[in-house]
């Protein structure tokens, strides 16, 4: 009775969550490239 | 211009420590995150009774009203960081500020979708002229604004000044955008559908009441676990530019 | 009041400066003109339930033509680099915002004047209601419109992409005042038994303007600061 509604609306919340992690992931690995890039250049 | 108005010694050795700190919490707060969302899912699905009349649908309701009250705490973050951003004009506060309301925008969008799915499953319809879901609604449109003043063009101490003048404004109009919409619903258009979605009516059952608490929890360590790791990143990215800026002053020389 | 004296010299400047070539204004009246246009093709004016979305129609058009106007009163500034100037004459940001706001709202209120009666007319609407209340009811809706948005006209004049930047800042914050004074028009125009409700509205409206005037005249130095 409505499962289908509620499997669907806890993957949709999931989905946005780890949308948005992913969104922060992606962030964090260009600037880890940065940063070794810099490090690169001080030595 | 004004990137060198900023431009600080960058001392690597000691921002080594510090980010050896900002990890552990970091870890502390994904793993409580982690433990807390199991939890919560636990309780929800299998402590919680089942309501007779909506079903497993009604489930949703957790989630839903949990993101609600996070996304209006952000919000309330990103408020109270604007007033000390505009007093004490320290960079930190702006960034605080500005992680929360990315975060709460998140958790709107959480609500405004399970919001339709929930209606649907229930009232056979998408869209609830609902007064908390069309708050919801322009306060999302209200924190993109605030993002939009973000990604003007300028300097940021400019950007950071407005954003955090329009944060006020903005988190000021939405107990007023609420009345206004509750008045307009109930006065001309009673509402049909007994207590609504999201006003829990007197009879919530007690072992709902635990689930919800629960799911209440872990959406707020979520939510700090979110703020952390963004303020941890946006602080990282200030120090590499300054070091860049460093970089660029000893290059010129 | 000090105040007061250098906000008329600026609302002043601001109006001589616009009656001299009346370019702005025109264009919010023809505008607010084709708006009405464009909506006798989408609902048919002919038909009675049209009737019911007059109210709607009268603020669409007062919207719209208003964020023309609220656009130029800052742009005009920075494109003239006149901006500095205001800054650094002796008066305080506090002035240059009532100066603005009264510009601003003189102007709307000569559009208003000129397009509500034709949209009456191409709609051949039929005024049942009492003509008083709903004047006041647009003198209030439009005077928090233009409060709000020559306080955010003065936050989007920053950017570059000010014209866009300002209605997305505008809409989402005046949605009380559109609600109410939608339903309070509404009300007034054809259903005059449920005043009561009308009257509650009006209340919420001029609440509105109240604590948004307020908080715009405290928070207009930060948004002008240098």
């Amino acid at each position: 009775m409505g499962f289908e509604f509620m499997y669907g609306a806890y993957s949709v919340a999931w989905v946005v969550i780890f949308s948005y992690m992913l969104i922060l992931g992606k962030r964090h690995t260009k600037l880890k490239k940065e940063i070794e890039f810099l490090k690169q250049l001080e030595k | 211009m004004s990137m060198n108005l900023e431009r600080e010694k960058a001392v690597l050795p000691g921002t080594q420590l510090t980010v050896k700190n900002s990890l552990d919490l970091s870890k502390i707060l994904f793993g409580a995150t982690v433990i807390s969302m199991l939890a919560a899912l636990y309780f929800i699905f299998i402590f919680a009774a089942e309501e007779v009349t909506m079903g497993a649908a009604q489930k949703i309701f957790y989630f839903h009203v949990s993101s609600a009250w996070l996304a209006f705490m952000a919000f309330f973050v990103t408020f109270v960081f604007s007033i000390l951003f505009l007093i004490k004009r320290k960079r930190i506060f702006d960034t605080y500020a500005y992680i929360s309301a990315e975060i709460g925008v998140v958790f709107t969008i959480i609500v405004l979708t399970t919001g339709p799915i929930w209606a649907k499953s229930s009232w056979n319809t998408w869209w609830v002229w609902e007064p908390r879901l069309i708050t919801t609604l322009i306060l999302f449109f209200i924190y993109i604004a605030y993002i939009m003043i973000r990604q003007m063009d300028g300097v940021w101490d400019k950007k950071a000044r407005l954003a955090a003048v329009f944060g006020i404004i903005g988190f000021a109009d939405v107990p007023i955008v609420f009345f206004a919409i509750r008045w307009w619903q109930t006065k001309f258009h009673p509402i049909v559908f007994g207590e609504g979605p999201s006003q829990k009516g007197g009879g919530i059952e007690g072992t709902m009441l635990v689930a919800l608490f629960v799911s209440l929890a872990a959406f707020t360590i979520l939510y700090s676990y979110l703020l952390h790791k963004g303020v941890s990143f946006e602080k990282m990215k200030l120090k590499v530019e300054q070091y860049k800026e460093k970089l660029r002053e000893d290059l010129e020389k | 009041m000090n105040i007061f004296r250098t906000a008329l010299l600026l609302a002043k400047k601001d109006l001589y400066s616009e009656l001299k070539t009346k370019q702005i204004m025109v264009t919010q009246i023809i505008f607010a003109g084709l708006v009405i246009v464009v909506f006798s093709f989408a609902f048919d004016p002919a038909n009675n339930t049209t009737k019911a979305v007059i109210p709607g129609v009268i603020w669409v058009i007062i919207v719209f033509a208003g964020i023309l106007g609220l656009n130029r009163s800052f742009i005009s500034e920075q494109r003239n680099d006149t901006m500095q100037g205001l800054l650094v004459a002796p008066m305080e940001a506090a002035s240059i915002y009532l100066g603005k706001f009264l510009a601003n709202f003189t102007m709307m209120m000569i559009v208003e004047l000129v397009s509500i009666p034709f949209l009456f007319l191409l709609f051949d609407f039929k005024f049942y209601g009492s003509l008083p209340y709903f004047i006041l009811v647009v003198f209030l809706g439009s005077f928090g419109f233009i409060a709000i948005g020559t306080f955010l006209a003065a936050l989007a004049a920053n950017s570059k992409s000010s014209e866009m930047l300002l209605p997305l800042l505008l809409f989402p914050i005046t949605t009380p005042i559109l609600i109410g004074v939608v339903q309070a028009t509404r009300i007034i125009l054809t259903n005059m038994e449920m005043f009561s409700s009308a009257v509650a509205w009006i209340q919420l409206v001029t609440a509105y303007d109240v604590i948004f005037f307020v908080v715009c005249f405290l928070l207009i130095d930060y948004v002008l600061e240098v």
